[in-house]
C-alpha cells in the first residue's frame, strides 16, 4: 500500500511594511484642518489617494496596519478589469501591474466532463488596456502605495485606528489612535474606505441590508512545477468535484487559484485542512502533478448595499458600501471605480470650481453601479446553487442544450465579467454618463490625454479644424476643458459614436457627459454647467432603496 | 382576468391535434426524471423561438396561475 501524501506549503509571501512616523497632530495644541482624510488604505482608499494626489490634494490616509493585504488571508481580490487597469494606466502603474500579472482575455466553461463553450473579451475590446489582468490584491495595493510615496504630498499614516468620527456642519472629527497616543484631526472631507466591516459605519447605525449565503467554498492557492494555460476556466458542475462548481485562475508568481465549491453542510474545518484540499486537487489533476499550497481557505459569500454613499461630509467607498459575491470581479474592481468616480469631483469641488452637490452624484452613480452588480452577481449565485429538484432540472436542460446551441450558452451563467457600469440619467449627465475606453488614436490615447497635476474635461471635437479649435477652447476659457480634434475615421470617433462636426464632452473618469452635434458656446457652458453641478437645478435627494 | 396584452391566447397552432400528438410521443417510454429534463428542454427551445422578453415574461406569469 502506498505511504499516504504529505503536502508542503510555500514560503509566504515576503510584503513590505512600512514605518509609524508620529504625525504633527500628536504635539500640536489644536486640532490642524485637512482636505480630505482617507481612513483604510485598502484598493479603494489607496486608488483614491493616489488619483488625488496627481491632481494635487494631499490627502492624509489613516491605515490602521503597517503593510499591505490581509493578514493570514493570502490575497483577497486576483481579477482586474479593463476599467480598473485604464484608472491604474492614468496613475502610473500599469506598466508594473502588466509586468507582474497575468494578461488573459479567454474564458472556458465546463459541464461535467464537456466544454459547453469558450469567450474571448478581446473581442470587443478597443482599450489599449487588456480586458482583464490577474494579479494578488497586495501586489496591486504595494504598488499604489510605492507611487504614492513617490508623488509626495499625501500623508500616509500607518499604525493609525480610527476610533470615533463625528459630523460637523462643514467638516468631520476623527479621532485617531496610534501607538505614540491619539490626537483628534478635523477634515473638510471624510472618506471611509475601511472594508466591509467598517466600525463608523456600524457606529452611525446605517442600514447595509446585508445577507449571507449558505453556499459554501474553499479556495486552494496553489503552485504548479508545469504550466497551465493562462485562462479563466470554470465548471458548472466538475465531475471531481461531487459535480460541484470549480474555479480556475492564473496570479502572479506561477500560484493557481482552485476554488472549489462545496457541500452546503460540510464542516469548513475540516474542508480546509491541507490533506482533504490535497485530496481535492489530486481528483483533478490525478496523480504525478507536483503542487505547493500557498493558502488554503474556505468562505461564505455575502453581499450588502449601503442606501447612501454620502452622509454630509463623511463619504463611503468600496467594501464599506458594498459587498457582492465573488462571481464576474465586481468587488475590488467596484471599489478602484468608486474612487475613480470620486476623485476628481472632490478635487473640483476643493478647487471651487464644481458646486458641492457633485458629490451627490458621487452616490447617484455609483449606487447605481453597486446596485446593478449586486443583481448581475446574485443571478451568478442563483445559477451556480440551484435550490430545488426544478432549479436543478432547469439548469440541467441549459448545459444539455449549451453543448449545441448558442442561445443556450448565453444562459450559462458562471460569472458576468466586470464591465465599466453605465451611469443612469441625472442632473449632472441628462442622458447617463457612458464609459470611453482608452483608444489610441492620432499618435496618443485618451488616458495621455488627461495630464497630470489638473483636473479637466476633454473636449473631442470631431473632425474639427484648427480654427474650430481656438474658437472652442477661447468661449470656454474660463471652464476646466480642453478641446482636442479627432479624425472621424478614428477608432475613438468610431467607438464614440460621433460624426463629424459632434463635440463629445468626456469627464475626467473617462465617461462622456454630453455629447452636442453643435457646439455653440450656449452649448458648452450648459453641458458644462450641469456636469460641475453649478447649475441651481443640479442637485437631486439623496435616494434610498 | 389579469391583462396580458403581448399573449397570445387565441388559436395560433397550425395543427393542434399534430402538436399534441408529437408532445405526447416524445414522452412515451421516458422516466419521470426523463421527462421532466425534456419538458425543461422544451421550454428553452421554445422561448428562444419566441425571443421577445415581455410574452416570455407574460407566458411565465400566466403558468404560473396553475
Amino acid at each position: 500500500m502506498a505511504s499516504p501524501e504529505t503536502w508542503t506549503f510555500a514560503p509566504p509571501y515576503q510584503l513590505p511594511q512600512w514605518p509609524f512616523v508620529a504625525p504633527p497632530d500628536l504635539g500640536a495644541g489644536e486640532r490642524i484642518r485637512y482636505p480630505v482624510v482617507i481612513a483604510g488604505g485598502g484598493l479603494a482608499g489607496l486608488t483614491l489617494a493616489c488619483d488625488l494626489a496627481l491632481r494635487g490634494i494631499r490627502a492624509v490616509v489613516l491605515d490602521e496596519d503597517d503593510t499591505v493585504g490581509v493578514k493570514g488571508a493570502s490575497s483577497r481580490g486576483i481579477c482586474y478589469a479593463q476599467k480598473s487597469l485604464e484608472i491604474f494606466e492614468r496613475l502610473g502603474i500599469y506598466d508594473r501591474i502588466r509586468a507582474k500579472g497575468i494578461t488573459w482575455s479567454v474564458g472556458r466553461t465546463f459541464s461535467g466532463g464537456d466544454e459547453l463553450y469558450a469567450f474571448n473579451l478581446e473581442d470587443e475590446s478597443l482599450s489599449e488596456q487588456p480586458p482583464f489582468i490577474n494579479l494578488q490584491q497586495f501586489y496591486l495595493e504595494w504598488f499604489l502605495v510605492d507611487r504614492i510615496v513617490d508623488l509626495g504630498g499625501t500623508d500616509l499614516r500607518w499604525k493609525s485606528k480610527v476610533l470615533t468620527v463625528e459630523d460637523e456642519a462643514d467638516s468631520v472629527v476623527v479621532e485617531v489612535e496610534t501607538p505614540a497616543g491619539s490626537y483628534s484631526l478635523e477634515a473638510e472631507w471624510f472618506i471611509d474606505a475601511t472594508g466591509a466591516n467598517s466600525r463608523v459605519r456600524n457606529a452611525m447605525g446605517l442600514e447595509v441590508n446585508a445577507s449571507r449565503s449558505t453556499d459554501r467554498w474553499c479556495i486552494s492557492d496553489v503552485k504548479f512545477k508545469t504550466p497551465l494555460p493562462a485562462e479563466r476556466w470554470t465548471w458548472v458542475d466538475a465531475p471531481f468535484n461531487e459535480a460541484r462548481a470549480v474555479w480556475q485562475h492564473l496570479m502572479a508568481d506561477d500560484v493557481w487559484r482552485l476554488d472549489y465549491q462545496m457541500a452546503d453542510d460540510c464542516d469548513p474545518e475540516t474542508i480546509g485542512k491541507p490533506e482533504v484540499a490535497g485530496a481535492r486537487l489530486r481528483e483533478q489533476l490525478g496523480p504525478g502533478v507536483e503542487f505547493e499550497f500557498v493558502w488554503i481557505g474556505p468562505y461564505q459569500y455575502r453581499d450588502h448595499l449601503l442606501e447612501t454613499f454620502r452622509v454630509g461630509r463623511m463619504i463611503f467607498i468600496g467594501d464599506c458600501a458594498h459587498v457582492v459575491s465573488p462571481f464576474g470581479a465586481r468587488g475590488g474592481n467596484n471599489g478602484i471605480q468608486d474612487a475613480g468616480n470620486l476623485g476628481w469631483k472632490l478635487a473640483l469641488v476643493l478647487e471651487g470650481e464644481a458646486g458641492e452637490g457633485l458629490i451627490d452624484s458621487y452616490h447617484h452613480e455609483r449606487y447605481a453601479a453597486a446596485a446593478e452588480n449586486l443583481t448581475v452577481t446574485k443571478r451568478t449565485s442563483r445559477f451556480l446553487a440551484p435550490r430545488s429538484a426544478a432549479e436543478h432540472r432547469i439548469r440541467r436542460a441549459v448545459c444539455t442544450l449549451a453543448r449545441r446551441h448558442e442561445f443556450a450558452r448565453r444562459l450559462t451563467n458562471t460569472g458576468r465579467m466586470a464591465q465599466a457600469n453605465v451611469y443612469p440619467p441625472s442632473p449632472w449627465a441628462k442622458n447617463g454618463a457612458h464609459p470611453v475606453q482608452n483608444v489610441a488614436f492620432d499618435g496618443t490615447t485618451l488616458m495621455h490625454c488627461f495630464r497630470p497635476g489638473e483636473t479637466r474635461f476633454l473636449g473631442l471635437a470631431i473632425g474639427a479644424d484648427a480654427a474650430t479649435l481656438v474658437r472652442l477652447d477661447e468661449e470656454a476659457a474660463l471652464l476646466p476643458i480642453d478641446f482636442r480634434a479627432v479624425d472621424p475615421k478614428s477608432p475613438l470617433a468610431v467607438h464614440l459614436g460621433a460624426a463629424a462636426g459632434t463635440v463629445v464632452i468626456v469627464r475626467p473618469d473617462a465617461y462622456v457627459a454630453a455629447t452636442l452635434p453643435e457646439a455653440t458656446p450656449q452649448a458648452v457652458q450648459a453641458a458644462m454647467r450641469s456636469a460641475l453641478g453649478l447649475d441651481a437645478r443640479a442637485s437631486l435627494p439623496v435616494e434610498t432603496a | 382576468m389579469i391583462p396580458r396584452p403581448a399573449l397570445k391566447t387565441g388559436a395560433n397552432i397550425p395543427d393542434s391535434d399534430g402538436f399534441y400528438a408529437a408532445w405526447v410521443a416524445a414522452h412515451e417510454g421516458l422516466s419521470d426524471a426523463e421527462s421532466n429534463d425534456l419538458d425543461a428542454r422544451l421550454v428553452l427551445l421554445l422561448a428562444n423561438q419566441v425571443g421577445d422578453q415581455k410574452v416570455l415574461l407574460e407566458c411565465i406569469a400566466e403558468a404560473r396561475m396553475g
